[in-house]
């Protein structure tokens, strides 16, 4: 059904093309995660190692990396921006594409995920929004709020939703909400992602996905078994799997 | 800490009038009944929004939830009218909410009809008012929260300054007024009481509130209407609704502490005993630690020294060097841990051997706040250590002949170190950062050793020689260093500076004494001599260090780097020797006094080209580096000159380095350096120093700067999927001159003398191989090692150049083991042969082989009991003298955690069951092998208690 809706909403934008200038755009995400409160959260651990964990490796500021998302009402494409900061050293930069196709309600992610290349192909399926009663003000776009959960990761998801730009388009893997998702965290604050910067009009360069995409071709729930896998292995055998995939 | 603070404001009234509502009721009714008889299980839902003023409100997103969860079923968009539209909507209980920027969202529950189709009331948003969203939901970035008539806000995101009142808060609030006299108004109307967390504060005394109460310890503030004092006392409400602000006092800001304390005796007087401490906030640490034991513990563990430092436990980067390195191009930063007079950092990790007593008390204070960084911390480490030893050593003579002496000695030191560190770190804004470290140390050294030296010429011409030595010695050292970094406006443009001064001084005082014993003897020159001397030295050295950096990048994937170091180091050594003639006289020995004041001074100028992009990485660069050195020598200071050094060195010295991290956490590096490392003052006088007269040194003026290149290469990868990992690394070193110390052994007399020498060809070659895979994936891993090793290195010896070779192989396994949650099992052997082969002498030749095996076991048992076990065997093997050592170690632990929070451990350790514990080294150099053996603490029992405020930790699983 919420498939169904999808397309509706996509028709009434392409139909009435009500203020088309808010559903076309680009946003810049800051992606910032706290290792620190994720890695003392991990179950296998005693009060004492959380303690230790959090005394010595305490980071208030978390560790910040700039995300980019351009929109449409048909579609959406997200991977890394510009760095904030210019380095004089280079880690291999992992590959991260999300392309959404709203239009035949598809995806495709091309990822490095758990040491490996993966091409991930499916059918959209949004995670099960719930909408509270809480609005805030993001670059000047009323949000509300939703909430979802993820049983596999094991991580509380909270949302915020701009219904002035009324795409259900997000970053990472959230979407599928009444509006642009302009921020979400994670477990109360172990991952924020917030919006910095949002130009709408037609993105100045569109999102490019590599021309040879190597790697593994999966379907979405092939990929979450594994996914689910690894996790299930990790705590077994008590190791950290945010470090493999992205939390 | 966070302030949460939530101003519930009854803002929206009765909105919807009674009249309205009747009206809106009669057409729904009408609708219904239209539809009636129709009725289907799919619902189509329409209806309009518009504004307060009756304007219908386009672009409005309407989403229909469910009630019970408040889960998203639909949503969709009104047109132009205001008129939105489901469609084929499952029939079930429904909650319709309207939402449009800047109005307040509007959430109402629907009444399903009997038809298939529902007209819903028109829906009115009401604009959110104007105040309340700049300065709640935009200035102050406060969501703002609905709560059916009310709306509350978090209001945490309002700045006011320390020590600031609630009045000082209220007034920021938008909403909220003090009126002249200092009352609260809160929407027209004057609040009447106060209440604190829900009980009237001074009678309810508004002002007594406002300005008392501090604004920081405030966590909620809520504002309703509350029915009359009068109404609570008579039960009857009589309708009168007082203005009521509620205050919630924050629980305590976040903080925590924990500690531990543990005690254990046992056998033979064994004891071991260790307490710590830790308390902290957001933005305070503090933490206190202490140790006492006599079973030759020296250090904390590393997991008490990360909770005893806490955020101050790894901080990289504080050096001031910059600019590339003479070893191949990668800083490798590492941890040492051992209790070295010379260091400024708190010993860890650290057993030692022989018999010692040990204790030791630190504090520690972190303090994090606004980008200003704060740590100190003091330790006092005591130790007091006796060491009997035994060491034979052989010598090889040109001619095949050897001769070989032993020494047995028993010693005992007493060491006492303050060492103290400071730190501070302040981000001035986003582009200035300044970091200032402070290190000091105070070291009292009491030695006194007590020997018997064997000369076994032939079996038929021994001697004996007895040593009393004994020293005193009080050292300090104060290491002050300041880095200052800038970032440009242009990312990547980056500046940075540093000054460190160092300073140190030891004064040290001592009697030698030795007694000479010929057995079979009678040789005149004896190779041990007869001694009764005093000795005072003192020693100061001064160290100022300066560098700068300047990185300019280049199209963002270039960056150009240019550094200067400068270090100048001055030192001043004045050694007094003096013969004690008779019981009260003493005089000064010309021979072995000596005033050595010197001067090395160090520049160097630099400048590579760095590319770094998509995961690659390179480096080429090129740096100009000069040594200067200036001494001069006499027997006492002021005294007739012996000797002057005045030598200046200037290299250029090219630095390659290249690595790339790849998919598949794959890494690959390689590296070239060219290292110049000038010589030691002392090997460049040109004077015979013959202060041990067994072994005389002489210095070469002549002596050239030590010049090595480099080599360094390796790859490794880890798949998390498979949990194989890989790891190759090789690195080499050839010398293009290598200081040598060239010797020539007097047959007769077996004086040694030394005369430092440049040699050419010497080689080295280290390599690393790993490989860990699973066996049976979580339950069953192996790691399989290598690391042959190559030397080749040269000397002059009785005027013939000597080559020794040294190859050694080192191959070991490692098994982890963890098939049930209950049980681990580590095990893992090692074997090490190391050939050293002698050119010139093939028949010297040593085979020395290293065995080892060990086994770790952790079993967790019913009811709290646990059992670990760790076995250790050593096998030392040289054919050629025909040793053969085996030294096997079991150490075992049962312990119990008692209590639901297990804060409380009971343990029995048993250490060195087999009774067998000694320390064996073994050593073959250029012209000599080595063999020594210390003995130390052997098996003990200790019964021991910890109890731990946050449970005791067991670590079953490395």
């Amino acid at each position: 059904m919420k498939l169904k809706l999808l397309n509706i909403l996509v028709l009434i934008l392409i139909t009435t093309g009500l203020r088309a200038q808010n559903i076309v755009g680009e946003v810049e995400y800051r992606y910032k995660i706290f290792y620190d409160k994720i890695y003392s959260s991990l179950p296998h651990l005693t009060q004492q190692e959380r303690d230790r964990i959090l005394l010595t490796w305490n980071n208030p500021e978390g560790y910040s990396t700039r995300m980019k998302l351009q929109f449409w009402p048909e579609k959406s494409l997200y991977t890394y921006g510009e760095p904030y900061e210019v380095r004089s050293y280079s880690w291999q930069v992992q590959d991260y594409f999300i392309e959404n196709n709203l239009n035949d309600q598809t995806y495709l992610k091309y990822m490095d995920q758990m040491g490996k290349t993966y091409i991930v192909r499916d059918s959209l399926n949004a995670p099960k929004w719930r909408v509270m009663n809480e609005i805030r003000d993001i670059l000047g776009h009323m949000c509300m709020k939703a909430v979802s959960e993820d049983p596999i990761k094991g991580q509380k998801i909270t949302a915020w939703f701009a219904s002035d730009i009324p795409v259900p388009i997000g970053p990472e893997e959230q979407f599928g909400l009444p509006g642009l998702i302009l921020a979400y965290d994670i477990n109360d604050g172990m991952l924020i992602v917030e919006a910095e910067k949002i130009t709408f009009g037609e993105p100045e360069q569109i999102i490019t996905l590599p021309k040879k995409m190597k790697g593994r071709e999966l379907s979405g729930s092939a990929y979450q078994d594994i996914v689910k896998k690894f996790i299930q292995t990790s705590v077994e055998t008590k190791r950290a799997w945010m470090w493999e995939i992205r939390y | 800490m966070e302030r949460n603070i939530v101003l519930v404001i009854d803002f929206i009234g009765k909105n919807l009038t009674l009249k309205k509502m009747k009206l809106l009721f009669s057409s729904l009714l009408l609708v219904a009944i239209t539809f009636a008889s129709q009725a289907q299980s799919k619902l189509t839902i329409r209806g309009t929004v518009k504004d307060t003023t009756n304007l219908p409100l386009d672009y409005t997103s309407v989403l229909l939830l469910s009630p019970k969860d408040s889960a998203l079923v639909a949503y969709t968009l009104t047109n132009k009218s205001g008129e939105y539209l489901f469609k084929n909507v499952d029939r079930q209980p429904l909650l319709i909410k309207a939402t449009y920027m800047g109005y307040l969202p509007i959430q109402k529950e629907l009444v399903l009809p009997e038809t298939d189709v529902l007209e819903v009331e028109e829906i009115r948003l009401m604009p959110i008012l104007q105040e309340l969203y700049e300065v709640v939901v935009k200035a102050a970035k406060a969501p703002l929260m609905m709560r059916g008539d009310t709306l509350e806000y978090d209001a945490s995101k309002f700045k006011v300054p320390p020590g600031a009142t609630l009045e000082e808060l209220l007034r920021k609030l938008p909403g909220i007024q003090i009126d002249k006299d200092g009352n609260i108004v809160a929407q027209g109307q004057q609040v009447q009481k106060v209440t604190v967390d829900g009980r009237r504060f001074f009678g309810g005394n508004t002002k007594m509130a406002t300005q008392n109460l501090n604004a920081e310890s405030i966590s909620k503030l809520q504002l309703y209407d509350d029915k009359s004092e009068q109404s609570k006392l008579t039960g009857v409400d009589d309708g009168v609704k007082e203005k009521t602000l509620n205050v919630e006092l924050k629980e305590e800001a976040k903080k925590g502490g924990f500690g531990k304390v543990s005690a254990a005796g046992g056998t033979d007087g064994r004891y071991s005993t260790n307490a710590s401490y830790n308390k902290f906030d957001k933005v305070n640490q503090f933490s206190i630690i202490g140790y006492g034991n006599n079973v030759n513990q020296t250090g904390l563990s590393f997991d008490d020294l990360q909770e005893f430092r806490g955020s101050s436990a790894f901080q990289f980067g504080d050096t001031g060097d910059f600019g590339f390195n003479g070893s191949g191009g990668i800083n490798y930063i590492t941890f040492s841990g051992g209790d070295r007079e010379e260091s400024f950092e708190i010993p860890f990790n650290n057993l030692s051997s022989g018999f010692s007593n040990n204790e030791a008390i630190g504090v520690n204070f972190n303090r994090l706040k606004n980008k200003k960084d704060f740590s100190g911390n003091y330790f006092y480490s005591h130790s007091d250590q006796i060491i009997e030893s035994f060491n034979s050593r052989t010598n090889f003579l040109q001619d095949n002949s050897s001769f070989s002496s032993t020494d047995q000695s028993l010693q005992n030191n007493v060491a006492g170190h303050h060492r103290a560190n400071l730190r501070f770190q302040n981000e001035l804004d986003s582009a200035n950062t300044i970091t200032i470290n402070a290190k000091g140390r105070l070291s009292s050294l009491n030695t006194s050793l007590g020997s018997l030296q064997e000369l076994i010429r032939s079996s038929t011409e021994q001697s004996q020689m007895e040593r009393d030595n004994r020293s005193n010695k009080w050292s300090g050292a104060f290491q002050g260093t300041a880095i200052y970094r800038h970032k440009f406006e242009k990312s990547g443009r980056n500046f940075a500076a540093s000054l460190s001064n160092t300073y140190s001084k030891a004064d040290q005082d001592g009697i030698q004494k030795s007694v000479v014993d010929l057995v079979n003897s009678t040789d005149p020159n004896t190779y041990f001599r007869n001694l009764d001397q005093l000795n005072q030295a003192l020693n100061t050295n001064n160290t100022i260090k300066s560098s700068l950096l300047y990185v300019e990048p280049i199209k963002k994937i270039f960056f150009w780097e240019t550094f200067y170091n400068f270090s100048q180091s001055k030192s001043e050594t004045d050694r007094k020797v003096f013969d004690v003639e008779a019981s009260d006289t003493r005089e000064l020995n010309p021979d072995l006094s000596r005033f050595f004041d010197n001067t090395i001074t160090y520049n160097r100028l630099g400048s590579s080209i760095r590319y770094a992009n998509k995961g690659s990485n390179l480096s080429v660069g090129l740096a100009a580096s000069n040594y200067r050195l200036n001494g001069q020598f006499s027997v006492e200071k002021k005294s007739e000159i012996l000797g002057t050094v005045d030598k200046n060195y200037l290299n250029f010295t090219p630095n390659v380095s290249y690595w790339k991290t790849m998919k598949g956490n794959k890494r690959i590096n390689a590296g070239y350096a060219m290292g110049v490392t000038p010589p030691n003052i002392a090997d460049l006088q040109p004077f015979k120093d013959i202060a041990n007269p067994l072994y005389i040194r002489e210095g070469n003026p002549d002596l050239q700067p030590e010049v090595t290149h480099s080599f360094n290469t390796g790859y490794n990868m880890y798949d998390p999927a498979t949990f194989i990992n890989f790891q190759f690394s090789l690195n080499s070193t050839f010398y293009q001159s290598q200081v040598v110390q060239n010797q020539s052994i007097d047959p007769e007399t077996f004086v040694t003398s030394f005369k430092a020498g440049n040699v050419s060809g010497g080689q080295r070659y280290f390599s690393y191989i790993g490989f860990g895979f699973p066996i049976v994936k979580t339950k069953f891993n192996a790691y399989l090692t290598a690391n042959p090793s190559y030397t080749k290195s040269l000397a002059l010896i009785n005027s013939i150049e000597t080559e020794t070779n040294t190859l050694s192989h080192n191959v070991g396994v490692n098994l982890d083991l963890t098939p049930i949650e209950w049980l681990s099992l580590y095990a893992g052997t090692s074997f090490r042969l190391s050939k050293t082969k002698y050119e010139q002498n093939p028949s010297q030749n040593q085979d020395i082989v290293n065995l080892s095996a060990y086994t770790n076991m952790n079993v967790k048992l019913p009811k709290d009991f646990y059992f670990d076990m760790k076995f250790n065997y050593n096998r030392f093997e040289n054919e050629s003298f025909g040793f053969s050592q085996e030294v096997p170690i079991l150490n075992a632990f049962i312990y119990k955690l008692i209590g639901e929070a297990k804060k409380w451990e009971v343990r029995l350790s048993a250490y060195d069951v087999f009774k067998q514990n000694q320390t064996i080294s073994q050593f073959a150099g250029q012209n000599f092998v080595s063999t020594g053996r210390i003995e130390t603490l052997s098996r003990y029992f200790l019964l021991g208690v910890t109890y731990n405020m946050r449970g005791v930790e067991v670590k079953s699983r490395r």
